[in-house]
């Protein structure tokens, strides 16, 4: 069986959407064992995941284009980037020294890449993306030495794809976060940005379909929500 | 390399600076939201206007709490919406951005921008289409904000304008997302009924406990109730049946109802704790006059009972806002008709009992309590149709100290003599939650 998906899995174009085959191997994976079934429980999170598939995920708003940096320099557009795949989406800036803000994001982030490598199937369909909104320091240069562990990963081929990006400056990274909603002060100390932490959801169309705040960012949620869209659709 | 490796493998490579400023608030707000340092700036009294009184619309009225301030205790700005909404509740967005209003009768929702500059709200939006984005539901109640969006729980609803009632869900732009219709017996959308207890699909107030996943709901009443005259509802016995009798216990992520209590006599306000071990709320019931206890037993299963009698049930005192001290030992209790404030000690949830009272006047609706509990603040309207008649109809601001022993008064806002209307309800504000 694994061998099979494999066999499909490269024979599919991950813009294809839905992707039957994924449907129909998760949906026998999810009802033995949902992925987040490979995380292992937080003290913070005192709950149960929901069973993927059993609720909805609303439409919250299209998430935004923009211009971006990736870790060489070169100027992608996000809805590229975002296309065709399942996002996970957080903004985060690497001076960050507050214990509620971007550390919080960028380890859960880790822990799905690192945890993905035990659901390789899905490679093809989700990814993670982190978009700085301080430029002026998160240069090229700076996010590339961020992205260094999993430049480095022998085993990155079988996880999550992870964009770690930043911006040309303000012009064009103002119309990102107001898009997503997030939040960001600048205050006249300007080694500290006072920022809400957020994450989102962006589903392979480009529409918001989760907002984490601070209490919700589990990675067994997140991947929950992840597993409840790709069943989603199959369903379609 | 594990997920605490790689965090210190980045802070490492990172210059580490100060973490952003610590917080702290009001008690009963959001837990999503960032919390204001230190003393509260600013009071927003969201403000029922009153026929042949002042401009006699419904207003957003701006109090200056500031310490240092020649205007400190007295209006600053008052932001008229137009029109008499039957303005109740709100609340922030999770951003602490946009101050968001509703009116029990019209359902148009108001969202002020707070941020621009706090001392004076703008009117930023106008939501018309309540009603009909919701599809169906009336009487836009309280505003409980979750990341990136609001919940708004209804009262009503526009085929019966009874008690049957929904939540609903809009983004942090004011457009509509979803709406959730409470469980009913014939549409219990996968929730049971605990005991004797019948689903009867009616809402009020939302709160949440995020680290168990848990969002709770209380019940009122309906559009034909709340917009009638008080003194003829009482004499009304159909009227009188018509009072939710339930809190609702629902998965909060995926906004599905779980468990229907059997909470009788219309459970309003609904209060967390906030300490990380505090797995309980707490509400009290307007016709029976009980704080309830909501908890979770030691087996993991949420439970309901009454834990103590607010005044004296048979006198029927009316128990309205509660709020609780962010240290988790006490609960201030308003009850409206005897215009009394009542101090719990709730250190023992199962077993809270009263330890102070003070009548703050001849009605009292809304209670705010600043983080470090020294500063109370009380106003005194309930809905336009239900206030007190004549010499009783007092409408007010009163700021009070608490020592731990004693109320004092700071300063009283006399709505009335100067021409705004009926204070409701309270949400501090300060420029310091804001740096851009």
């Amino acid at each position: 069986m694994r061998l099979l998906k494999k066999i499909l899995a490269v024979s599919c174009l991950a813009a294809v959407v839905p992707v039957l085959w994924y449907a129909m191997v998760t949906s026998q994976a999810a009802a033995s064992r949902p992925f987040a079934a490979a995380f292992s429980a937080s003290e913070e999170f005192q709950f149960e995941p929901p069973a993927p598939g059993s609720y909805r995920l609303n439409t919250f708003k299209a998430a935004p284009d923009g211009h971006v940096l990736d870790v060489h320099g070169i100027s992608r557009n996000l809805s590229d980037l975002t296309g065709g795949k399942i996002s996970l989406v957080s903004f985060v800036y690497l001076m960050c020294g507050d214990v509620n803000g971007c550390p919080i994001a960028m380890s859960t982030l880790f822990e799905i890449y690192e945890t993905s490598e035990k659901l390789p199937d899905l490679r093809e369909d989700v990814q993670l993306l982190t978009i700085s909104f301080d430029p002026s320091r998160d240069t090229v240069e700076a996010i590339n030495s961020f992205a260094y562990p999993m430049q480095i990963d022998e085993h990155a081929e079988e996880k999550l794809p992870w964009h770690v990006l930043t911006t040309s400056g303000m012009e064009a990274l103002q119309p990102i976060l107001d898009g997503y909603g997030q939040v960001v002060d600048r205050s006249n100390d300007q080694d500290v940005i006072n920022h809400l932490l957020r994450m989102y959801l962006v589903d392979r169309q480009g529409n918001i379909r989760n907002i984490y705040g601070l209490g919700t960012i589990d990675p067994r949620l997140l991947i929950t929500d992840v597993e409840t869209l790709l069943m989603e659709e199959g369903r379609s | 390399m594990n997920r605490r490796e790689f965090v210190a493998l980045v802070a490492a490579s990172a210059a580490m600076t100060a973490p952003i400023r610590a917080f702290a608030d009001e008690t009963c707000q959001s837990p999503y939201m960032p919390k204001i340092t230190g003393q509260e700036e600013f009071v927003y009294v969201w403000t029922l206007g009153v026929e042949g009184m002042g401009d006699e619309q419904d207003k957003l009225v701006t109090v200056d709490l500031r310490s240092d301030s020649p205007t400190r205790g007295q209006v600053i700005n008052s932001l008229s919406v137009g029109g008499r909404n039957e303005a109740h509740h709100g609340g922030f967005s999770a951003d602490r951005r946009y101050f968001w209003t509703g009116g029990l009768d019209t359902n148009r929702i108001f969202i002020f921008d707070v941020h621009t500059d706090p001392s004076k709200p703008i009117l930023h939006k106008t939501i018309e289409t309540f009603v009909k984005d919701s599809g169906g539901v009336v009487g836009p109640h309280t505003f409980f904000a979750l990341p990136g969006s609001m919940m708004i729980t209804g009262l009503s609803n526009d085929d019966d304008h009874g008690g049957r009632t929904a939540l609903v869900e809009y983004n942090d732009a004011g457009d509509y997302v979803a709406t959730y219709w409470m469980p009913t017996t014939a549409n219990m959308q996968g929730a049971v009924a605990v005991g004797d207890a019948v689903a009867d699909g009616y809402g009020y107030d939302i709160r949440a406990l995020i680290r168990k996943n848990v969002m709770l709901t209380s019940s009122f009443t309906g559009w034909s109730n709340y917009m009638m005259d008080f003194g003829q509802m009482l004499q009304d016995a159909d009227a009188m049946k018509r009072f939710g009798n339930t809190i609702v216990q629902w998965d909060l992520h995926t906004r599905q109802p779980r468990k229907v209590f059997n909470v009788p006599g219309a459970p309003l306000e609904i209060r967390f704790p906030w300490g990380p071990n505090a797995n309980y709320a707490f509400s009290t019931t307007a016709l029976t006059s009980k704080l309830w206890l909501i908890y979770e037993d030691e087996d993991g299963e949420w439970q309901a009972k009454d834990v103590a009698d607010i005044g004296n049930p048979a006198d029927i005192p009316l128990p309205v806002d509660i709020s609780i001290a962010a240290d988790d030992q006490t609960l201030w209790v308003n009850s409206f008709m005897d215009g009394k404030t009542r101090l719990f000690d709730i250190s023992d949830p199962h077993k809270p009992f009263q330890i102070y009272e003070k009548t703050i006047d001849r009605q009292v609706n809304m209670v705010s309590q600043s983080w470090d509990g020294k500063r109370v603040y009380f106003t005194s309207s309930l809905l336009a149709n239900w206030d007190k008649k004549g010499d009783d109809d007092v409408q007010y601001l009163r700021a009070f100290s608490w020592d731990g022993k004693e109320l004092v008064e700071d300063f009283n806002i006399d709505f009335y003599k100067l021409g705004l209307g009926r204070a409701h309800i309270m949400r501090f504000g300060s420029s310091e939650l804001y740096s851009s």
